[in-house]
């Protein structure tokens, strides 16, 4: 039974085609996937749908009457809810405030707040969350955040409920209790919208797919007749040919890592984040760092690329030669790069132009010339842009703000270029980014390590990266690094279970 | 159970301002002998009245993740337009003086919302300028200090001053003073208007705009409200100026405006909006109003008074600032200790 209809809707964006007659069906009950590239569209549809942007044609229907939504209130209060990524929720409330924000119910004049509270009891207890209703928001960890975010889209009993991207910040655990609630849901009749890049949570979770390239329907399977097929899905989003590659790129390098190592850790810890941690990196290898999402991983890139003022202990060797890391500027001295997690808040300035943002290390070095030699800059730049593939509609003028995900990542990564690397750290750089730019920059890391004899360390929430690109991954639990993978070794299998080890063992410790 | 209700209480969020302010009073009854009379409370309320109202609409404002530059240049002119409208012995004039005073601080707050919420112009720039416009049509309307009160409104200051006014409002108000009725119907109203709606959107909009519109707020009406009600607590601290003074003057408020914006710190209220509420107001706007009296009493030059202020507000940024540092460290500390536990 059709819920929802989606017809050639058009949006533009300063010229610019987000859209392009996009249509699409949802069915009651019935899990409904949008995959893309960042840029296909995919989420401009879910925010036109909701209302928090208007389609320049086309239509909308709803239950068989014709809608345009003007906000994400009427859209909710009309039986459409969205999940958005924890971009909805405010910190000097408590959790129950939140949930309930914007659907208050009223006792009268006043509001209701025992109702409120019983909303968000409930509501948390269906996802078997234990967060507390009374805690203000901002003393929640990020990924209960995103669970309250989801909470806050379920209470009012959506008929349709769209989730962009929800298992982003979330751990396993939790990934596998959202995805049990919306098994639930279906049976109940709800129909659900479900986009996530993690290509394995679509194909298994749902029912039928859309794809999306460049704003435009670029392909459709209904798993009732169709078969799951990975290949044939990518290939849909990259219009290329991906059978069979799947397989381990590393077998496709020209060579082994040297033995000569490049960076050695030495019982690195700090707080409870990362607990007398030791490895080394060899030249030419891209070191993976695995393991359940926040175990340390993020915090071990920082602190190997000098964010932390102190550390517990820990002492660092780059070929050789010893050196502090307790402060940003003294690892890019030494050529250890980080691409950081959050690249709009810690790695890019979004109001500025992809020129600026390139140049800016370059201007912080100490032996820079008073005039800024604009023109060789500019050459840089777009030798930069050119080596990594970032397409923009006004070349390096482009204001970093309206790139896709994928590209603004690569531009994070050229502002490196002009240096010489020793380390780069990649602290999930493919999160948010489409297939396309994701291959774009693997390839280039594998490139760059192949000649230039440099290291990569790459921590990926997604075992896939993991698998495809690392030469050797360190599985994580609890800031201590408890494996060692190599070679044929690294498996999906393999990854999980040693991850999933580090729990076992503190089930067992506890009595 | 005891210490959990101890914590309770001293977790709350006014709770360390009106500690201090129970050390200025303490330090003021030292200073001035008969603090606890009747004659010096009614003196006190009657003087710390002004800054108390105009606070608690500034705080509003200050929730919501604005504020208010204008309020000073507002009250002037309302005290404009009030005296020059009204007539001492015609009860009507004064009636027609109050709807017409009403209805331009609605104007006013409603300038100011629109320009802010709306047209999303940085409230800073927006209440500067406004208060220059306030300025200016004060000065058109009453270019010199003067006016006159009609009678009744009078009772707004002082009941005995009413002709045939009833005996035993009279006597009520030789204890309790017209305006602090006025001071605890507003902060009546404050209470059961924590359980609105806009409340709730209050501080929602003051803590996170953005998040706040993805979720169907409509913040451009939620800041034009705030500013309204700001207005309507500038015009009754007007009437009651009026009152006091039976004139209008178009520089009255100049002095007032940093105050209230100093008062709303130090009582708690955030300048980044979303925390504090019209408690932290009011006993922001007392905390100032001892420390001026302090400095009086020890016989400090006035002009220390508003070096003093100053000091105070920076000194109570300074304590959230600490209080923020010391609970990172207490955090880090935490970790560190559960560091130390798991590490075998």
């Amino acid at each position: 039974m059709v819920i929802l209809e989606v017809k050639n809707i058009t949006k533009r964006f300063n010229g610019v085609h987000a859209l392009d007659q996009a249509s699409l069906r949802c069915k009651r009950g019935k899990i409904t996937g949008l995959l893309g590239a960042n840029g296909s569209g995919k989420s401009t549809l879910s925010k036109i749908i909701t209302g928090v942007y208007h389609a320049d044609s086309g239509e909308i229907s709803f239950e068989g009457k014709q809608v345009s939504f003007s906000n994400p209130a009427e859209s909710k209060k009309n039986g459409i809810s969205m999940v958005f990524q924890n971009m909805s929720l405010i910190d000097d409330l408590t959790v129950w405030q939140n949930i309930v924000l914007g659907c208050e119910d009223k006792k009268g004049m006043l509001l209701d707040d025992e109702a409120a509270k019983k909303k968000a009891r409930d509501v948390l207890l269906e996802l078997s969350s234990d967060i507390e209703i009374n805690s203000r928001l901002s003393q929640l960890s990020t990924s209960d955040m995103q669970i309250v975010e989801i909470a806050k889209a379920m209470v009012y009993e959506p008929k349709l409920l769209i989730l962009d991207e929800p298992t982003a910040s979330l751990e396993n655990k939790q990934a596998e209790r959202l995805f049990e609630c919306m098994h639930s849901l279906a049976d109940k009749g709800v129909a659900m919208i479900f986009t996530s890049h993690r290509m394995k949570e679509v194909m298994e979770m749902c029912d039928e797919v859309y794809v999306f390239k460049n704003g435009k329907n670029a392909g459709y399977l209904d798993f009732e007749k169709d078969d799951r097929d990975e290949d044939v899905v990518v290939s849909m989003i990259t219009g290329k040919d991906r059978k069979g590659k799947i397989v381990s790129d590393r077998r496709k390098k020209e060579r082994a890592p040297l033995a000569e190592k490049m960076l050695e850790v030495k019982d690195l810890s700090y707080l409870s984040y990362l607990r007398h941690i030791s490895f080394d990196v060899k030249k030419g290898e891209i070191l993976g760092i695995g393991g359940l999402t926040g175990q340390g991983q993020e915090e071990l890139m920082l602190a190997l690329a000098g964010y932390y003022r102190q550390l517990d202990s820990g002492t660092f060797y780059l070929e050789q030669e010893q050196l502090q890391l307790n402060r940003p500027s003294r690892a890019i001295e030494k050529g250890i790069f980080l691409v950081p997690g959050d690249r709009n808040k810690e790695g890019l300035f979004l109001k500025h132009s992809i020129y600026h943002n390139v140049i800016f290390p370059k201007l912080a070095s100490r032996k820079h010339p008073i005039v800024i030699p604009k023109k060789k800059y500019q050459v840089l730049c777009e030798e930069a842009m050119d080596t990594l593939s970032v397409a923009a509609l006004h070349g390096t003028d482009t204001q970093v703000m309206s790139l896709s995900g994928g590209n603004a990542q690569k531009i994070v990564v050229a502002k490196w270029l002009n240096f010489q690397t020793k380390v780069m750290l990649l602290s999930d750089p493919a999160k948010g980014v489409d297939i396309g730019a994701k291959e774009d920059l693997y390839a280039f890391m594998r490139n760059m390590v192949n000649t230039e004899n440099n290291s990569v360390i790459l921590y990926a929430s997604d075992s896939d990266e993991l698998i495809q690109y690392c030469d050797r991954v360190l599985i994580m639990y609890e800031g201590k690094i408890i494996g060692e993978l190599t070679g044929d070794d690294i498996n999906e299998e393999a990854i999980q279970a040693m991850g999933l080890k580090g729990v076992q063992h503190k089930g067992a410790r506890t009595r | 159970m005891k210490m959990e209700n101890l914590k309770k209480v001293t977790s709350m969020q006014n709770f360390s301002s009106f500690v201090i302010l129970l050390i200025m009073l303490v330090i003021t009854t030292v200073l001035q002998d008969n603090f606890f009379t009747l004659g010096s409370f009614i003196s006190n309320v009657n003087a710390f009245a002004p800054l108390i109202l105009l606070s608690i609409g500034q705080s509003i404002v200050m929730i919501s993740g604005a504020i208010d530059l204008s309020n000073g240049a507002m009250l002037s002119l309302m005290t404009c337009i009030l005296a020059s409208t009204m007539q001492a012995d015609n009860p009507l004039s004064g009636v027609k003086a109050l709807l017409i005073a009403l209805a331009a601080a609605l104007v006013c707050g409603l300038l100011n919302g629109f320009a802010v919420g709306f047209m999303k112009e940085p409230p800073v720039i927006v209440t500067f300028a406004t208060s220059y416009m306030f300025l200016g049509a004060g000065l058109f309307i009453l270019p010199r200090p003067g006016g006159n009160c009609a009678n009744w409104v009078l009772g707004f200051y002082n009941m005995s001053l009413v002709e045939n006014a009833p005996g035993w409002l009279i006597g009520l108000t030789r204890y309790v003073p017209p305006v602090f009725l006025v001071i605890l119907l507003v902060v009546g109203v404050a209470m059961v208007m924590r359980r609105t709606r806009f409340m709730r959107y209050l501080y929602a909009t003051g803590s996170n705009e953005a998040s706040a519109y993805a979720t169907g707020i409509n913040t451009a009406k939620i800041r034009i409200i705030a500013y309204l009600i700001n207005a309507v607590c500038v015009f009754l601290t007007a009437v009651y100026l009026v009152a006091q003074n039976r004139s209008g003057d178009y520089q009255l408020g100049d002095a007032y405006t940093l105050r209230t914006i100093a008062a709303a710190v130090i009582g708690g209220v955030s300048m980044s909006g979303g925390r504090g509420d019209v408690f932290s107001a009011i006993i922001g706007a007392l905390i100032s109003s001892l420390v001026n009296k302090i400095i009086f009493f020890a016989n400090l030059p006035t002009a220390y008074q508003t070096l003093i202020s100053g000091l105070i507000v920076i000194a109570a940024l300074g304590v959230s600032f600490l209080y923020s540092y010391l609970d990172e460290r207490k955090k880090i500390k935490e970790l560190r200790g559960k560091a130390e536990v798991q590490n075998e």
